[in-house]
């Protein structure tokens, strides 16, 4: 039997879940575990920023809310509370504010539609996560944005469910491979060793070459240079993002033999499947300091736009291509 | 009146800064705060007296003070929503209302406790018990807001039919049954949305009769917010009540906080002052490095302080309210107005002098004319001076022209080197400290204190004492005598 993504995902008491695209099926991913938590337990809901409106206004189509129990516990800006048809109570204005107005939080009276708006900063949603906590809330989940770069810190959530969809290509075999490499990215294993060399404290500079001895350097270095000179360099490690044009000359130096790129989390390494491809193929690796928990991917065989995959060999070949649970959640 | 540049300058900005109230309604009054005007002494007085009443309620009521600072800090701004009251209101705007009135039911009984001593001149803040029960029903008492169905059978009906539709909803597998009591929900909600609007604007004509009220709390808040942070203020310096009264300004010792921070900073102290002035002109003399500048700051800072209802930093002070104050000093006329220096402080005197004519006025004048040839100068200062004395405003000059001080009322010299008594063991100890550190080593020894000078008062010559004691060769120090004589 295959397993729910509940099933998967309900020893974490933070989770956030994201699309790979627009209508990837993030809304019904949520809706499916909403449905299968325990009544006994209060759940709170938020988003980063708003998603958009109830029609998508690109496709057109119909976006379905996010049907909770009473009690639940949600966050939402003041203009969209009217559009929230759960009986409401008032719990908390967040003083945070947002272009559809300041961020409350809401108890549920009754089941019911909520549309979700939360702070798009990650400090001021950890602070709602806290309000959450002091007003009853056993679990959080976060509905995040479109794109990797949302996809937080472990700070917010214990861990995260990508949301796969048709609606990303007409062709399948792009769809499953732009996931596998998500997939393969966002999973990044941590460095041990990391840690231990950069310690409680900030890095002093941009960069930051783990050898014999550890050289923190500005963000102008010439880092080729730097590492050449460097005793037995056996990691880089980046403050901010990796991207393909950082990474580029790095493979063609050919220096990345032996040594690991690594950034903060899997969030900051914004590198395209090409990239990837050529950085294994020069023997390269990543790594990162704080590892992303990657529970769970989810398919979505309907497109937006009208090129609907097949449903079971959807499955069969996302199974095949990610080395992770792949959950088909339907309505 | 003085500018916002001046205003920095003379420590104002940094004595507000000083202060935080608790609230933002005594953010607000902060930053309303306006400079009194004559006629407005019984008004001022009072505010005054206020800030008198906290200290002296402080002692004995610090839990309850403690408690109001407390509950301040959680207050949110609301007067947008209570000026809605009496029209549609959305539930937040209930919920910030229903806030409100719970933390008046911890803040008028603090308020209370301390006002049967304190007896406030016109802070009143009382608990909104009725305006409560409106939001409140149920008398929970909790800080969250859902509009009840108490008073609305429609609505409870309503509610109890959505309930038992979701109770079916939980039930029911997808399919035509699911969608059919989808689509009964939906029109039972849309009812419930509208009798909740309904509920909402009852709910809002019910608080309307308590809308003065709420208001009024909102401004009684502020007002108690910022008399404490006052009372505060003051305890932290050396602060006193000022009488406001008579014709003349006088203050004993006062200081500045701002210069006393600068002060101690670079490990000096700052020399409370003492000055004693009358309708025309005073002037204060004194060598370089001699804080004369120091001192009319300090005068328009605690002038403008007890103006805006501060106590001032002094032991003493007495200060009649005035139309104006006034200061001219040229390092900020030039620039703002890419004129010669000396060219913007007439164009300033000019503008100033018809409104100094008209009411009663401080006129602050910084070694005015100090921009053009020394003859010249001299003699503007003095004829300042001359028209100045016999203006009904108080005028303070400092000068380093000759003659001067003859044509004015009153005369202060900064002390400078005057208490040392024995030049001749300073210089020997200079000598023996490397060059560029003299000088810095002379201002330890500099009284900045002011001293009132009377009439004919020999006046010791600081500025060759200073050459002297800074190692300027004999030939010339004696050159420079020679031409004294």
């Amino acid at each position: 039997m295959e397993s729910s993504l509940f099933n998967l995902v309900q020893r974490y008491g933070s989770l956030s879940i994201s699309g790979m695209c627009k209508n990837a099926g993030k809304t019904t991913a949520l809706n499916s575990l909403v449905k299968n938590y325990p009544e006994n337990e209060t759940l709170a809901l938020t988003s980063i920023g708003w998603d958009g409106e109830k029609t998508d206004t690109v496709t057109g189509t119909e976006k379905p809310g996010i049907y909770v129990r009473e009690g639940s516990l949600f966050a939402t800006s003041e203009k969209l509370l009217r559009s929230c048809d759960v009986t409401k109570e008032i719990l908390e204005t967040t003083g945070i504010s947002t272009p559809l107005g300041e961020v409350v939080l809401v108890r549920a009276l009754s089941d019911g539609n909520v549309q979700l708006a939360g702070p798009s900063i990650v400090v001021q949603l950890i602070g709602i996560s806290k309000l959450f906590r002091e007003h009853g809330a056993s679990r959080t989940i976060i509905d995040g944005a479109v794109g990797r770069k949302t996809l937080c810190s472990r700070a917010l959530a214990e861990a995260t469910v990508l949301c796969a969809g048709a609606s990303y290509s007409p062709s399948m075999e792009e769809t499953i491979a732009e996931a596998a490499h998500m997939c393969s990215i966002l999973t990044t294993a941590e460095l041990p060793e990391l840690k231990q060399q950069m310690g409680e404290g900030q890095p002093n500079g941009k960069y930051i070459i783990i050898g014999q001895e550890n050289r923190h350097l500005p963000d102008e270095a010439d880092i080729l240079a730097e590492i050449k000179q460097s005793k037995a360099p056996r990691c880089l490690y980046i403050e901010g993002a990796l991207t393909d044009s950082m990474l580029d000359p790095l493979v063609r130096s050919g220096l990345l033999r032996e040594m690991k790129i690594a950034t903060r989390d899997a969030s900051r390494l914004l590198i395209s499947r090409e990239s990837s491809r050529k950085l294994k193929a020069a023997g390269g690796e990543l790594a990162v300091l704080e590892s992303i928990n990657l529970a769970a991917v989810t398919i979505n065989p309907y497109s937006a736009y009208g090129n609907h995959y097949h449903r079971e060999m959807f499955m069969t070949r996302m199974k095949a291509a990610v080395p992770l649970p792949v959950v088909d959640v339907r309505e | 009146m003085l500018t916002h540049e001046q205003k920095n300058r003379i420590g104002f900005t940094y004595v507000l800064n000083q202060i935080r109230p608790a609230s933002p309604y005594g953010r607000d009054a902060l930053r309303s705060t306006q400079a009194a005007c004559p006629g407005q002494e019984e008004v001022l007085r009072k505010e005054l007296q206020n800030i008198a009443k906290t200290l002296k309620t402080l002692p004995q009521a610090q839990a309850a003070y403690a408690k109001l600072e407390q509950v301040f800090r959680q207050t949110k701004d609301i007067r947008s929503s209570i000026k809605r009251i009496g029209g549609q209101l959305s539930e937040i705007d209930l919920f910030e209302i229903k806030q409100f009135t719970l933390q008046l039911e911890e803040i008028a009984p603090a308020f209370d406790e301390i006002n049967k001593s304190a007896k406030y001149h016109g802070i009143a803040i009382e608990g909104m018990g009725p305006a409560l029960a409106i939001l409140d029903p149920e008398e929970s008492k909790v800080a969250s807001f859902h509009i009840s169905s108490r008073s609305f059978p429609l609505l409870a009906e309503l509610r109890e039919e959505k309930k038992s539709i979701e109770r079916k909803l939980r039930l029911t597998p997808d399919g035509k049954k699911k969608a059919e009591l989808l689509s009964q929900r939906s029109e039972v909600t849309a009812r419930e949305q509208k009798e909740e609007l309904e509920a909402a604007l009852w709910l809002s004509k019910e608080l309307k009769p308590w809308q003065d009220h709420l208001l009024q709390n909102t401004e009684a808040i502020g007002r108690m917010d910022l008399t404490m942070q006052k009372a505060k203020l003051a305890s932290a310096g050396d602060a006193c009540m000022p009488e406001i009264t008579g014709e003349g300004i006088s203050f004993t010792s006062m200081s500045n906080p701002q210069m006393e921070n600068t002060l101690a900073e670079a490990g000096g102290q700052f020399t409370p002052l003492s000055l004693e002035l009358k309708a025309g002109t005073t002037v204060i003399t004194g060598a370089n490095m001699g804080g004369k500048s120091v001192a009319l700051k300090t005068l328009a800072l605690n002038v403008l302080l007890i103006h805006c209802g501060f106590y001032p930093f002094a032991k003493k002070a007495n200060c009649p309210l005035l139309d104006g104050i006034h200061m001219i000093s040229d390092d900020l006329e030039a620039a703002d107005r890419g004129l010669s220096s000396f060219g913007g402080e007439i164009v300033k005197l000019q503008e100033v002098l018809s409104e100094v004519r008209e009411g009663k006025a401080l006129m602050l004048l910084d070694e005015f004319a100090r921009g053009t040839n020394p003859s010249e100068g001299g003699a503007i200062a003095r004829g300042v001076c001359a028209y100045m004395s016999k203006q009904k405003a108080v005028t303070v000059m400092t000068t380093h022209y000759e003659g001067v001080a003859a044509l004015a009322g009153a005369h202060y010299q900064v002390a400078g080197l005057r208490k040392i008594k024995d030049h001749q063991a300073l210089s020997g100890e200079l000598a023996s400290t490397p060059v560029g550190e003299r000088v810095a080593k002379i201002a330890g020894y500099m009284d900045y204190g002011l001293l009132h000078i009377c009439a004919g008062e020999k006046l010791p010559k600081d500025a060759i004492n200073i050459c002297r004691m800074l190692g300027l060769q004999d030939e010339i120090i004696s050159l420079i005598n020679g031409q004294l004589e």
